[in-house]
């Protein structure tokens, strides 16, 4: 019995513990005190020289595949010299190795002194970040950054940083590049007045395995950190008069990778050049014949991030963008809706089995957006807008908020089916008011909404036989349509993008959002789609695409300001759009090369022109391949020859 | 671990480099050959990170081309004496550079500039953009 007791008393007491530990351990793991890690850092010292400029072609410890080797044997470090990148802060990877040291602050919540987030910043980066209060990181298709989206959690005495959403860049300056897709883990370690930063780079289109360096600073009570500012202009730092000039070089051309061994000739050129094996013990150049590797590997499927930026999931996805201006991903392709206190435009409107949730999901935007029960601010019959014996006030009591304005205005990009698709059955559910007065002359053309598109769309959709109502109602055929009034506060421009995709393409800019619905010009999961027997050219989506960077402004250095909705993926902003623009440009500029070489289309192939951007925008199955698009720029260029 | 023999490669052979750029100038130029521009001052962008002047030439065949040569920032001119006011637009120039590594483009780092008119000259061994 007193052995029963006590056996009791013990599982009454551990419950009893348990429950009084239990909301401890739903908190983030933290060291009871964690160190403190906030002040001005001076930069000690690194596995290289403190700059980490490496010259020309030196690889040396990096787990390149073939496509990060040609990536980066291709690109001119005059890229720089663009209009889009001259105030681009230093890519994330290289932040650390960077001159000027770091400034680490602590934003605390008011309440409870919790740290909410650390901010770092460095002498040529923007403001880092780092979410401490268990925010998750937001979706594929949200937009990209220099510093990316970081969370962080202690483990023990160390703060493991989690970074996503980055741009393309660079692991060291001069040469090594990154995709857009790699993420970083950063591991902080303080002892004593000494900082260490432990930093993996996983980069699934460029290396086989993450790439891993480490850094030591130093706490330094007397140093500031600066910083650099930029004020570039839009002329051009690499000469001439093209404003949209792409500096890289031709597979082969740049005979500097091996300058610096001409001085270092002790080294083998093999290592060089990078590789997983070449980090492993076993490895020796030129003598690997039995040597076994680890078969290690990056932790990120790069087929599968670069799908979820435009999920075939049957659903109807929501993402702010600016001022008016959403971005509904349906099914993996995106509408660009306008709402506001005119009503909805809509800038394509998706495929037909996607429709009816697009309305809904248009239909509760607007209820949640346009018209929400706001705030009295006044009280009494001669408040503002009071329009007879009631208040603003008492209208809002006693009656329910007025319905939101229609769908007004569709516009199309092009043809494409995965953007006209839902046209009949969304513009049937949109009113077009064209007067009380004009009522009958009008009535069957202001019950749906008015479709806008160049007048090829409308030329392409009749020969195929597309019903009258699913095919524009107001077509233009010269550079620009714009809507005859400002619609939700803004102006609104459809622009003509000749021999694009196809002979039909627009892309509509909402002059006061600062937002570009570019239609299938740009696509962050693939190639641009180029038929040629359309009438479109690779050079015409280049055009297309330079034509909004001309319209498009960054907010501060090289990022934000103009949003541009792709066809396809994540939103994107100027620096995304020259990216993809310099990829285009420079496939062209080798299939060109090749063509006046007198190569055939199969020799063309066979070069393999697009290898290094295949992991990122290339597929050997599906609808739109990369032989394909090879193809695609092969013929549109012969043409033209 | 397994990646010091190559880290310690590197280390060996990075070079040293006091220049603040957001770019690598050893990757941008080539440091092996000159070039040698002469024109009439078209544009001068005094200021941070680093200055400009846009040259026009007479060209090689008798179109205009217009050169970007990339200079110092504005502190490090100011302490040469440089200043905004230094260079007026329409200023005849002769200016030794380095040429870009892409082939083709318009575009130098500064090793030297004189304006015959008034003798004029920056570009001694110190004051080079390095």
């Amino acid at each position: 019995m007193h052995r029963a007791r006590t056996v009791a008393a013990t599982l009454i007491a551990a419950a009893a513990a348990a429950l009084a530990i239990a909301p401890l351990a739903a908190q983030p793991p933290r060291p009871v005190n964690p160190p403190d890690i906030a002040g001005e850092w001076t930069l000690s010292n690194n596995e290289e020289d403190t700059t980490a400029q490496p010259p020309l072609g030196d690889y040396l410890g990096i787990p390149f595949n073939a496509a990060g080797r040609q990536r980066s044997d291709t690109t001119a470090e005059s890229i720089w010299g663009t209009p889009e990148y001259q105030c681009r802060p230093h890519s994330a990877p290289h932040q650390w190795r960077g001159l000027g040291g770091a400034r680490i602050l602590k934003e605390q919540d008011p309440l409870t002194r919790d740290v909410k987030a650390y901010h770092i910043q460095f002498m040529r980066s923007l403001d880092w970040p780092v979410f401490m209060d268990r925010r998750p990181h937001p979706p594929a298709w949200a937009p990209h950054t220099w510093t990316g989206f970081s969370t962080g959690e202690w483990i023990g005495n160390t703060l493991k940083i989690t970074t996503t959403h980055l741009k393309d860049g660079y692991l060291k300056r001069g040469g090594p590049q990154t995709s857009d897709l790699y993420s970083m883990t950063d591991y902080l370690t303080r002892h004593g007045d000494i900082l260490t930063i432990v930093t993996s780079v996983d980069d699934p289109v460029y290396m086989d395995e993450p790439y891993v360096e480490s850094t030591t600073y130093t706490i330094d009570l007397n140093s500031n950190v600066a910083m650099e500012t930029c004020n570039g202009t839009a002329f051009a730092e690499n000469g001439g008069t093209d404003r949209h000039h792409v500096p890289h070089f031709l597979p082969g051309q740049n005979t500097a990778l091996t300058e610096w061994l001409k001085k270092d000739d002790w080294i083998p050129v093999e290592p060089t050049r990078g590789g997983a094996n070449t980090m492993y013990p076993e490895y020796r150049a030129g003598s690997t014949a039995g040597a076994k590797f680890p078969a290690s590997k990056t932790a990120v499927d790069a087929a599968k991030s670069i799908g979820e930026q435009s999920p075939r999931d049957g659903q109807v996805h929501v993402l702010p963008v600016q001022g008016n201006i959403y971005m509904v991903v349906a099914d993996g392709v995106n509408v660009t809706v306008s709402m506001g206190a005119d009503g909805v435009m809509l800038v394509n409107t998706g495929t037909a089995s996607m429709s009816d949730k697009v309305l809904a999901a248009v239909n509760q935007l607007a209820n949640a957006t346009v018209t929400p029960p706001g705030p009295n601010s006044c009280f009494g019959a001669n408040c503002p807008g009071a329009w007879g014996w009631a208040s603003p006030y008492m209208n809002a009591i006693i009656s329910s908020p007025a319905p939101p304005r229609p769908i007004r205005y569709i516009a199309n990009t092009s043809a494409a089916p995965e953007h006209v698709g839902g046209n009949e059955k969304i513009a049937a559910a949109g009113f077009f008011p064209r007067g009380a007065s004009f009522g009958s002359a009008v009535d069957g053309i202001g019950r749906h909404a008015s479709i806008f598109a160049h007048e090829n769309v409308q030329n392409r959709l009749s020969s195929a036989s597309v019903p009258a109502a699913a095919q524009p109602t107001d077509t233009f055929f010269d550079e620009f349509q714009k809507l005859p009034e400002y619609f939700n506060g803004e102006a609104v421009i459809l622009y003509s993008a000749p021999a694009a995709n196809t002979d039909g393409d627009s892309l509509v800019y909402f002059r006061h959002s600062e937002v570009i619905s570019a239609g299938n010009l740009l696509s962050s999961i693939s190639y641009p789609v180029i038929d040629v027997e359309k009438g479109g050219s690779v050079q015409g989506v280049i055009d297309g695409l330079n034509k909004i960077l001309d319209l498009a402004v960054a907010e501060y250095r090289g990022q934000g300001g103009t949003w541009i909705i792709p066809g396809r993926g994540r939103l994107s902003d100027t620096a995304d759009v020259a990216s993809y623009r310099n990829m285009l440009t420079i496939v062209r500029d080798r299939v060109k090369d090749s063509i006046k070489k007198g190569m055939t289309l199969a020799q063309v192939k066979a070069s393999r022109p697009t290898m290094d951007f295949d992991p990122r925008f290339g597929s050997t199955t599906g609808p739109w391949t990369t032989e394909m698009f090879v193809e695609a720029v092969y013929k549109s260029l012969q043409e033209k020859k | 671990m397994r990646r010091i023999l190559f880290l310690v490669f590197a280390a060996a052979l990075a070079t040293a480099s006091g220049a603040y750029a957001h770019h690598s100038y050893a990757a941008t130029y080539d440091v092996t050959h000159e070039v040698t521009i002469e024109g009439k001052l078209v544009q001068f962008v005094y200021r941070n990170p680093h200055s400009f002047v846009h040259v026009s030439t007479a060209g090689e065949k008798g179109v205009a081309e217009r050169w970007a040569v990339e200079w110092s920032g504005t502190t490090q001119l100011n302490n040469a004496g440089v200043t905004k006011e230094s260079l007026k637009v329409g200023d005849l120039v002769i200016i030794r550079a380095r040429p870009s590594r892409v082939p083709g483009e318009f575009r130098a780092l500064m090793l030297n500039l004189k304006r015959p008119s008034d003798g004029f000259t920056w570009g001694s061994a110190g004051q080079q953009v390095d």
